[in-house]
């Protein structure tokens, strides 16, 4: 806050292009933090997942080992496959196992998987991601569309029986769990009537690539995983969205603009920019936890992304598989939270003011 | 600086609807606010000239009804209030409660500036002050709305503001007292006829407080404005107003010049409202604070005088008959049945007040 004013002789002394150069410079000082904060965090989790992978009762990576032994593996030879699988092997001393661990990774190198044997943990996850992105996307967007103009509309005409009906819309498809959703939307659209096709991302005839048949078929076994998506997470978005619309309709400056004769539209712009900013960071979170991939939808419609992946590292005791999609989801969660902090920035002024 | 209205515009002349009358000029307004206990009158016919030239003090406690008839007069009443009876005529433009759409669009802010309190932020807080004009300017169909920003940045300087600078911030970069005056040039930058003033000296410091009100008397000057000053501070009032307009309970108790109104108020809650104010060079325990309760809407009686229950004067006939508005010397008027003893003049008109 400035404080309250000064004669006014005083006020006109003005900060001019110096203001704009220092407020640059804030920004860049705070996006370095923010920066190295993010790098912080990442560490921090990394950490952690080294350590309670290696906390895990059986201790998984002596199992591998001694597993490799039994099978007539030589010492040696065991010993490097899981330190390639594992990045680090229980046979050094824990702070050396975790400098590998941490060396590995900085490579970029998550190590092996063991349910799909030799195959790579970041082969398998940068495969599984694309069919993660199209679905939950697609989901999270169409869902944010919908539920922020339902919102809106709801808040103008709360009084009114739309609003109702559109608040009941909200508060009910909030309520009903996302494999429900899926498994009602597969059985009413593919048994019932059989429109959009069930299971696997595509047809298994068309060939991939960009062809029309190819692009065609992906997005007729996408609608109905991307609704079930987006119809779960509508109610969340339309109830923010109507809150937040109804307190900016009490403030001040919004009967300040009726008042100065603004046009309606411009009104209405001042509303939905003001109304729109607390819902950006939440938007951009839900982008994140997108990697953690939608495991009922995937499961129901058999789609082969991320939230399909760890299912199956969970059930197949794949640890290398399960701490790089963990770290995955983590790593997109900071990052997204990352983005949000600095697209606040960019749209909020205040917000861009405090790092002066 | 002060001038004094002319009598024959204001009082028992019975010519006052058909003479040439410049300002806004307000007749029986009543305005209602639907809630669960039944409908309940916030403003009951209210009479009152805002005449070019003038700076009119709308006086009276929180709950009076002071703003919610500043409202009407931009046909802006918050729901669930709204007009039932009477008119707000604007000079050359006609009955503004009857304005609908673009019409009343253009009315407001055009022809009627509104200026909300220090404390309030009547700015978007995404947008710089001078995008905000732009809008403004778009919004009402100024031809090249860029020249509009030339004209704010005279406003600005005449308000010792930093033109450049207060055109290129957000509000939250800007002080209350800036914030204000930057209120007073988005209500004058489009040519208002009529500037209304909504409490412009709350939660401002004394040199602000100065320093904005002194503006307001020049461009009011200047541009021959009709100006409200709508406070419960009557050292504003007395600073600046020519005329004043006491409200209690939605009703005008009383009207006049300030001079006469201050030095010889006729109503016993205009008296009881000027006792109640300390001064600084005297005793504190002078200042008689006023007996019982503001009024609020559900309790104000519907019959009789509204301010009975906290007279120390009341009369049997004073919840029995409601007071009639009498003269009490040349534009000076009231509404107590004291007042309409031998010695008053009876109202020919309507007017309570003008």
């Amino acid at each position: 806050m400035v404080p309250a004013s000064p004669p006014i002789a005083a006020q006109s002394t003005g900060r001019g292009a110096g203001a704009r150069r220092r407020r640059l410079k804030g920004v860049a000082r705070r996006l370095g933090a923010r920066i190295v904060a993010a790098l912080v965090m990442i560490w921090a989790v990394a950490t952690l997942t080294f350590f309670l992978v290696h906390a895990l009762p059986g201790n998984p990576v002596q199992v591998q080992y001694e597993t490799l032994i039994s099978h007539g593996v030589p010492p040696a030879q065991a010993l490097k496959e899981t330190r390639i699988i594992y990045g680090f092997v229980s046979h050094e001393p824990v702070v050396s196992q975790y400098g590998s661990y941490l060396w590995q990774l900085i490579h970029l190198n998550l190590g092996k998987s063991i349910s799909y044997s030799g195959v790579s943990v970041s082969h398998l996850v940068l495969s599984a991601a694309p069919w993660t992105v199209i679905l939950v996307l697609s989901g999270v967007l169409v869902s944010f569309l919908l539920g922020v103009l339902a919102g809106a509309v709801a808040a103008v005409r709360r009084t009114s029986k739309l609003g109702d009906l559109l608040s009941v819309s909200g508060s009910l498809l909030h309520g009903i769990p996302q494999f429900v959703m899926a498994v009602l939307l597969a059985y009413v659209f593919t048994t019932l009537l059989p429109v959009f096709p069930f299971g696997a991302p595509y047809n298994i005839t068309v060939t991939p690539g960009w062809n029309l048949g190819y692009i065609g078929s992906l997005v007729t076994h996408a609608v109905l995983p991307v609704f079930a998506y987006a119809l779960s997470s509508y109610g969340g978005w339309m109830l923010s969205m109507k809150s937040s619309v109804v307190s900016v309709l009490g403030d001040d400056f919004v009967l300040a603009a009726e008042l100065r004769g603004l046009k309606p539209l411009t009104q209405l712009r001042y509303v939905a920019r003001n109304a729109l900013l607390p819902l950006f960071t939440v938007l951009a979170l839900s982008i994140g936890f997108m990697f953690g991939g939608s495991i009922f939808i995937e499961d129901v419609f058999d789609y082969p992304g991320l939230g399909h992946l760890l299912l199956a590292s969970i059930s197949a005791r794949d640890y290398p598989l399960m701490s790089g999609t963990f770290l995955l989801i983590t790593v997109a969660v900071i990052l997204s939270n990352l983005l949000a902090d600095l697209l606040y920035t960019l749209i909020d002024p205040r917000v861009r003011g405090q790092a002066s | 600086m002060r001038r004094r209205p002319s009598r024959a515009a204001h009082l028992g002349s019975g010519a006052g609807d058909t003479e040439e009358f410049e300002g806004l000029r307000v007749r029986g307004l009543t305005i209602v606010y639907g809630t669960e206990a039944g409908e309940l009158a916030a403003v009951r016919q209210v009479d009152l000239d805002l005449q070019a030239g003038t700076i009119t003090g709308l006086v009276g406690e929180s709950g009076s009804g002071k703003s919610t008839l500043a409202l009407a007069m931009l046909n802006a009443v918050p729901s669930p209030g709204r007009i039932t009876a009477g008119s707000v005529t604007m000079s050359g433009i006609g009955d503004i409660t009857r304005l609908r759409g673009r019409a009343l669009r253009e009315v407001r802010g055009g022809v009627l500036g509104y200026v909300f309190q220090a404390s309030q932020n009547s700015l978007n807080p995404l947008k710089r002050v001078g995008a905000q004009l732009l809008d403004l300017a778009r919004s009402h169909g100024v031809p090249q709305p860029r020249l509009i920003l030339g004209e704010a940045q005279r406003l600005c300087e005449r308000m010792g503001l930093d033109a450049t600078r207060v055109l290129s911030s957000y509000q939250h970069e800007l002080s209350g007292g800036m914030r204000q005056r930057v209120g007073i040039v988005f209500a004058l930058v489009l040519n208002a006829k009529v500037l209304i003033l909504d409490e412009p000296t709350t939660a401002l410091d004394m040199l602000s407080q100065a320093a904005v009100l002194q503006v307001v008397r020049e461009i009011h000057a200047e541009r021959r404005l009709a100006t409200v000053v709508i406070t419960h501070d009557i050292a504003v009032v007395a600073e600046m107003a020519d005329r004043v307009v006491v409200t209690y309970a939605g009703r005008i108790v009383e009207s006049g010049a300030t001079g006469d109104v201050l030095r010889h108020a006729a109503h016993p809650y205009t008296r009881a409202l000027l006792r109640s104010i300390p001064r600084i060079s005297g005793d504190i325990s002078a200042a008689e604070p006023l007996p019982g309760r503001p009024p609020d809407l559900a309790s104000i009686p519907t019959v009789g005088c509204v301010f009975r229950a906290r007279c120390p004067l009341a009369l049997p006939i004073c919840s029995e008959v409601d007071p009639a508005t009498v003269s009490v010397g040349p534009g000076h008027a009231t509404a107590c049945h004291l007042a309409a003893g031998p010695l008053a003049v009876p109202e020919r008109t309507e007017e309570v007040a003008g």
